[in-house]
């Protein structure tokens, strides 16, 4: 097993950095897949159905066809022919305009024989409503969980609290939409995509058109966001293909924005309706829940219960929904955010029938010794004590509270090989078939190289993001840092290996007589510098394998953030003011992109606690606000202070932190809500028509 | 997304645009600030054959006094308004509600004729117009008349102007040492459109409302002037309880035809109207 150095001896990792491509980035230098322009490259589309359920029976391109400008017009892009949900891709067309392309997309007439549909879960769940399969009931069969015996614990418990919580859909509303540019070169395909994961469009194209993937190569250089929704090789990809081959010139198909917001994932809604019992001494015992929710044409819709806290006694009952809307995806931390949200506040719920407080039966319940810490910091650092004893009793119409919520991530890393070559005149070149979501991945290629071999980071050239590179993943799971950052350095281990190799080789001196010292490798009572040493090779270059190895991460994530909000009574405003996180990731790689990516979490967080919300329309079947004029999301004017607190567990190697800071920020905002004005939200987002109904219930 | 193929015209100067408009008959479109008129032409709900831009032609974006009148050019950006000292001193509900208007890039954009003729429903300047008693002056082929706020608003998207007609100007009476005013809305998280916007102006006489205007944008299909509000708040000595007991007057007019969508329901958007109210009167009064 190999092991990390001392963190007293890093001088790169562990530190504040800045991210490589970040001057790229903020000049717009940096060129994403909406960006590319190649030589004679047409511009493909997709014409997608505006009809919820039903069957294609005819579809005319003749005026389509006639446009001038237009290419290609294909119309046998839908597998089966019967529409489920509106979003479902019925033709498609390559034209050498954007305009010639929408033109043409707009004089394709389609007609669709209507089925009846349901696009909300709860009327799918009715005994009347329209099957989603004609072959299955819309309500499948349910998961159940059971530990303990719960029924028995109940009786014990000396007090019990109930509740039904329902979360809203969310859309990823990535800022670049999903979308490729393709090429053919003879028979190999080259994609340029936005995607989490290079090598697996490879594979998932090449299924798709049925040739091999060695004929297939992915190429992502930069991308506009995934969370989660670009893991996998699109079915747009593979139309562009075809529309490039049909056209015998390069594509570029990026989806419509409704497209976008219709088609290619979501994390789905959820009714949750749970039960928890807790004896009188803060020990909770039981847990009973049941959960209903509906990833439109998928499943998906489970809810990550029973969260972070220990319940010896629970069962848990989930039914996934069909719905006549766009499948669901994998959206940063899957059924999690749902979890916090609701066992949070029923924590918070069963400490009021208690008399205790919040913070006390999180300590008493809280197996993790980590959280056991972060609970203690992040109360500390928000000013816990000076909370609003009495719910709801500030003077004045805007009211302050404090809440908080936890959070827990289990996964860690895997398979990932690297290259490396060492050049003579000093630079590295690594190659990592990985890709940077966001994230700053690129960034600690470069770093966990330059701190292995001591050398300079602008040295370094970190090349990622092309399938042409040594296999690695996808980025989802918060599975890339420990997956990627023990390959580079298992690697640069064997690039020092074999400079040390080579200079003994030179110089006839035994390997065991050179020594690397910080910045420099002595030899022979010499000490020679890095570039002194690199001069020792000559025309080719050093290269070397590397992959992941044991011992440089582990699985496993605990986290807290309390959130201060004030709410303005008069018109159910929720303003955030303040968000306090505490997360720990094991062995930090970089820490500006750590809290980069904590505050992001967050922010998407609270986008989700107040505003965001798939609204489908009963009558149409399509989304009503698919467009960010209906759809908000969270931007600077909104983002409160937040303050990062990063708990150092270095000892214990990398560990992703995508995900958890996603994961408890609704779930705190709901309960400093509840501590502002002693009124409980059961539903997100937490709009101000919200908070008014329930002061009015409260009231009357 | 790209608007249908359109023939565009510049007009120098409003007797061109005038005679642009008469010769194409009612298939041509104005362009402005064009920040309603090209977003509606790119999702083809308009598709003008032509399209006269009216955005060079001088002296179409003044703002003036001229006595106890405020007149505003139909071409002045919101920008001009919100920033303008002269709107700032002498009709500060104007001011207040160009400055809210969007973000920085629409009010540089987008001007006062445009967004009164356009006539969104939830866009902040009817509530100021209605609140001053505004005159919109329209010119035409056949000359000009002026139409007194109050007839301008028919319906959703819909005004008093007729077929080839332009918003010359639009004159304010300016604000005494006696009056008070202002515009305060609540807008859509997203569209920053009003939710609800409520303009007040109010004549005082010490610590004694003599005379009251309260309108509001967004709450229904045209904004509208409450009456109810007005008629509380004359003859009383406002102090907090009178304007509370005002304010609740709001929008309970019941033949007024509500707005409601995902965002706001028509229970919440009466709410917030009363809400409103009570907040423009106290923010006009300074308190």
């Amino acid at each position: 097993m190999s092991s990390w150095k001392p963190l007293d001896k890093m001088t790169i990792l562990s530190h504040y950095y800045p991210r490589i491509e970040g001057p790229e980035k903020v000049s717009g230098i940096a060129r994403y897949t909406y960006d590319l322009q190649l030589p004679g490259m047409l511009y493909g589309g997709i014409l997608t159905s505006n009809v919820a359920a039903g069957k294609i029976v005819k579809v005319d391109t003749t005026r389509a066809k006639q446009v001038p400008g237009v290419r290609v017009v294909l119309t046998d892009i839908h597998p089966t022919g019967t529409i489920r949900f509106a979003g479902e891709e019925i033709a498609a067309v390559a034209a050498t305009t954007p305009q010639a392309l929408e033109e043409a997309l707009r004089n394709i007439s389609v007609e669709i024989e209507k089925n009846a549909f349901v696009v909300s879960t709860e009327d799918a769940m009715k005994p009347t409503a329209p099957r989603v399969f004609a072959d299955r009931e819309n309500v499948r069969k349910p998961r159940v969980r059971e530990e303990g015996d719960v029924e028995d614990a109940f009786r014990k418990a000396d007090v019990v609290v109930e509740a039904e919580f329902r979360t809203a859909t969310q859309v990823h509303a990535c800022l670049e939409v999903h979308g490729s540019v393709v090429h053919w070169e003879g028979d190999e395909l080259i994609i340029y995509d936005s995607t989490q994961a290079v090598h697996g469009v490879r594979k998932d194209v090449a299924s798709f058109l049925d040739i091999s993937p060695r004929k297939v190569r992915t190429v992502c250089v930069h991308m506009g966001g995934g969370f989660g929704s670009k893991l996998r090789g699109g079915r747009y990809t593979a139309i562009a293909a075809k529309l490039a081959k049909a056209a015998n010139a390069p594509v570029k198909l990026m989806l419509t924005r409704r497209q976008d917001f219709e088609s290619v994932g979501n994390r789905p809604d959820s009714i949750q309706k749970i039960k928890i019992g807790a004896t009188k001494d803060g020990r909770l015992i039981a847990m009973d829940a049941v959960s209903y929710g509906s990833g439109g044409i998928s499943g998906g819709a489970r809810v990550r219960l029973p969260h972070v806290y220990k319940i010896p006694n629970w069962r848990y009952v989930h039914h996934d929904v069909y719905t006549n809307a766009g499948p669901a995806r994998p959206f940063r931390a899957p059924g999690s955010p749902q979890a916090a949200f609701s066992m949070d506040q029923l924590m918070d719920m069963v400490a009021e029938k208690l008399n205790m407080d919040p913070l006390e039966l999180r300590l008493k319940n809280d197996p993790n010794p980590t959280r056991q810490k972060e609970w203690r910091l992040g109360a500390q650092k928000i000013g816990w004590q000076n909370r609003n004893r009495k719910p709801g009793s500030d003077a004045g119409p805007v009211k302050r509270g404090i809440g908080m919520a936890a959070s827990v991530w289990m996964t860690g890393g895997r398979d990932t090989k690297a290259m490396l070559r060492i050049y003579p005149d000093g630079h590295v070149e690594v190659r990592c078939g990985t890709q940077d979501i966001g994230t700053g991945t690129r960034t600690y290629v470069a770093s966990v190289t330059a701190e292995e071999l001591g050398i300079p980071l602008k040295k370094v050239i970190p090349l990622i993001g092309d399938s042409d590179y040594p296999y690695s993943g996808a980025s989802g799971g918060s599975t890339t840092a420990p997956s990627v950052a023990p390959a580079i350095k298992n690697t640069a281990d064997k690039a020092r290996e074999a400079l040390t190799e080579l200079i003994s080789d030179k110089l006839g001196v035994d390997a065991d007589e050179i020594q690397w010292k910080n910045n420099s490798i002595r030899v022979q009572n010499k000490t020679l510098s890095w570039e002194e040493a690199c001069a020792f090779i000559e025309d080719e270059p050093i290269e070397v394998h590397g992959k992941w190895t044991e011992g440089l991460s582990s699985a496993g994530v605990a986290g807290v953030q309390f959130a201060q909000v004030a709410v303005d009574t008069e018109t159910g405003q929720i303003q955030v003011e303040r968000v306090v996180a505490v997360h720990d990731c094991g062995l930090i790689l970089n820490r500006l992109t750590t809290e980069s990516q904590i505050n992001g979490g967050i922010i998407q967080g609270i986008s989700y606690a107040l505003l965001e919300e798939r609204w489908m329309d009963p009558t149409t079947g399509t989304m009503v606000n698919a467009n960010f004029q209906n759809y908000k999301i969270v931007g600077s004017r909104e983002t409160p202070e937040i303050e990062v607190i990063l708990y150092d567990e270095a000892e214990r190697g990398v560990i992703g932190i995508g995900e958890p800071p996603t994961i408890p920020t609704a779930g705190a905002i709901a309960n400093a809500v509840y501590n502002a004005i002693g009124v409980r939200l059961f539903t997100l987002p937490m709009t101000p028509d919200r908070v008014l109904e329930a002061l009015s219930q409260q009231r009357s | 997304m790209f608007p249908a193929p359109f023939e565009y015209h510049r007009a120098n100067s409003l007797e061109e645009a005038l005679e642009l408009l008469a010769r194409f008959e009612g298939d041509a479109k104005l362009l402005a600030g064009g920040h309603s008129l090209i977003p509606t032409m790119k999702l083809r709900l308009n598709t003008p054959a032509h399209v006269i831009d009216i955005r060079n032609i001088p002296g179409f974006a003044e703002i003036r006094r001229s006595g106890d009148q405020l007149i505003i050019g139909g071409g002045t950006p919101h920008a001009a308004i919100e920033k303008s000292a002269e709107v700032q001193r002498s009709a500060s509900a104007l001011a207040h509600a160009a400055a809210v208007i969007g973000d920085p890039q629409v009010r540089n954009m987008g001007t006062i004729g445009g967004s009164l003729a356009h006539a969104e429903p939830a866009a902040d300047y009817p509530a100021a117009v209605l609140a001053y008693d505004a005159q919109i002056v329209a010119v035409s082929a056949e000359g000009e008349r002026t139409i007194p706020a109050g007839e301008f608003f028919v319906d959703l998207f819909t005004t008093a102007l007729e077929e080839g007609e332009i918003i010359k100007e639009i004159r304010f009476p300016v604000d005494g040492d006696t009056v008070r005013s202002a515009y305060l809305k609540f807008p859509h998280p997203a569209s920053r459109f009003a939710v609800v916007g409520c303009a007040v102006r109010l004549t005082m006489d010490g610590n004694t409302c003599t005379d009251a205007r309260v309108a509001f944008t967004g709450v229904a299909a045209t904004a509208f002037r409450d009456e109810g509000v007005e008629q509380d708040l004359i003859g009383k000595t406002l102090d907090d309880a009178a304007i509370k007991a005002a304010a609740q007057q709001a929008a309970e007019n019941d033949e007024l035809e509500f707005m409601e969508d995902h965002f706001a329901s028509e229970a919440y958007r009466k709410h917030l109207a009363k809400v409103y109210a009570e907040r423009a009167i106290c923010t006009a009064l300074g308190r």
